[in-house]
């Protein structure tokens, strides 16, 4: 393994190992904190993406439609906490997870500038008022967040963006896995996750009955994310 | 707006996590590009694909033998055997696919030697933890080093590995998904965090 001494040698310092292994140990107001301020920091990578029209039409295309599935997570799980339904590990990681889907909404519409599209209006027909309900809800989309991300990944063209899919991808993997585990199934399912098309994503989330209409004035009747 | 200086105890760690979220995802390949001209080249291609899935290759053989070994001693008891069990599914599944993929440009399995870390359910979760976030940023932080066809086919296995992350932590009561997006490592990182296990003997 030659090879790998070379490598070894251009670590900084180690730097990363401690970050990850202090992440290991978190309260729940760390979570959160982490959620929003990584969130910023997201905003941060994104930004040095040129925004507002320099970016492909293929990109912004990918970028558009990842921007609607985020609006769908983070209206989903800021509406089941202000219901207050839920109790327990399944609030905590709703708020947790809300926060992180409300900061890749800003990230994406931060990249987006003038080419965003608007927030859709939601009708989630009280399944955020019901802890089984809003857990396979949350599953769902989790789910199906975790596909889309993956078959758009090989088509993204530029790679600043394509780094910030993937690290996004992944997390929604993560909470994918945490709230399978809250409604009592395996969180990972299978050796490998199947990727779901854009045609496939848009006819499940129409199945729904959720989006209500793409309006847009909806936006200024959400609460703006403040961090 | 939380600030920053609310918990000294995890402010360093916390910087320094948000300075690779921040500036890792965009600058990794560049990294690998400049540092380490064995390993990637500045574009994508076929002989760059299989550096790539050699480095995940050799992260698991680790995984799929530390599973293994965890099964047959067979002191876990409850979720934690079970996550065992399942997980090591999965890493062997990993393994055999990436091993198909590469064919006779596949490393060489490793020497390994695990210690404790498959007998004492402790070390057994500290151990489980490191290598599946490490999985996760490994495949992450090469991204855009891959062709689009290493790239799909990388990702599917990339949230999988996610998902045992997640399924670990949450086990322990660790926060499953710390950040808005996960920090991807160099290959350079990653082989310092796969011999931070000691758990290579070759």
């Amino acid at each position: 393994m030659e090879i790998d001494l070379t490598l070894d040698e251009l670590d900084p310092a180690g730097a990363i190992c401690e970050a990850h292994e202090n992440v290991h140990r978190d309260s729940r107001a760390t979570f959160l904190r982490k959620a929003t301020v990584g969130g910023a920091a997201l905003v941060g990578a994104l930004s040095v993406v040129p925004a507002g029209g320099s970016q492909s039409a293929n990109d912004v295309d990918i970028l558009n439609y990842a921007l609607t599935l985020e609006y769908l997570q983070a209206s989903f799980y800021t509406e089941a906490k202000r219901v207050r339904a839920l109790r327990g590990k399944a609030r905590e990681a709703a708020e947790v997870v809300g926060a992180v889907e409300r900061a890749h909404v800003q990230a994406l519409r931060s990249a987006l500038g003038s080419a965003a599209v608007a927030r859709p209006t939601f009708n989630f027909a009280g399944v955020t008022k019901d802890q089984r309900q809003f857990l396979k809800t949350a599953v769902a989309f989790e789910d199906l967040a975790v596909g889309a991300y993956k078959a758009q990944a090989p088509r993204i063209r530029s790679k600043p963006i394509l780094a910030v899919a993937v690290s996004i991808h992944s997390v929604e993997a993560r909470h994918a896995a945490w709230m399978r585990r809250l409604f009592g199934i395996v969180p990972a399912a299978s050796a490998f996750d199947d990727p779901v098309s854009k045609p496939e994503a848009t006819r499940i989330v129409a199945s729904t009955g959720f989006i209500t209409s793409s309006g847009k004035t909806e936006r200024e009747a959400e609460p703006r994310f403040t961090g | 707006m939380h600030h920053l200086s609310q918990d000294s105890r995890h402010s360093r760690s916390e910087l320094l996590q948000r300075a690779v979220v921040a500036g890792g995802a965009l600058t990794a390949g560049a990294v690998v590009v400049a540092g380490l001209p064995k390993l990637a080249s500045s574009a994508p291609s076929p002989a760059q694909d299989v550096r790539v899935l050699n480095l995940a290759l050799l992260l698991e053989y680790v995984e799929a033998a530390f599973y293994a070994e965890a099964r047959a001693k067979g002191n876990l008891r409850g979720e934690l055997r079970t996550f065992a069990e399942v997980v090591g599914g999965h890493e062997q599944q990993h393994l055999a696919f990436l091993k198909k993929t590469l064919g006779g440009k596949a490393r060489a399995k490793p020497r390994m030697a695990f210690g404790k870390a498959t007998t004492d359910p402790d070390a057994f979760v500290a151990a489980a933890l490191a290598l599946e976030d490490t999985g996760v940023a490994a495949y992450n932080g090469q991204a855009t080093n891959l062709t689009a066809g290493a790239l799909a086919a990388a990702a599917r296995i990339v949230s999988v590995e996610a998902r045992h992350a997640a399924w670990i932590r949450s086990i322990v009561g660790k926060s499953p998904a710390a950040d808005a997006t996960d920090s991807p490592m160099t290959a350079a990182q990653v082989l310092k965090a796969v011999r931070k296990t000691g758990f290579l003997r070759s």
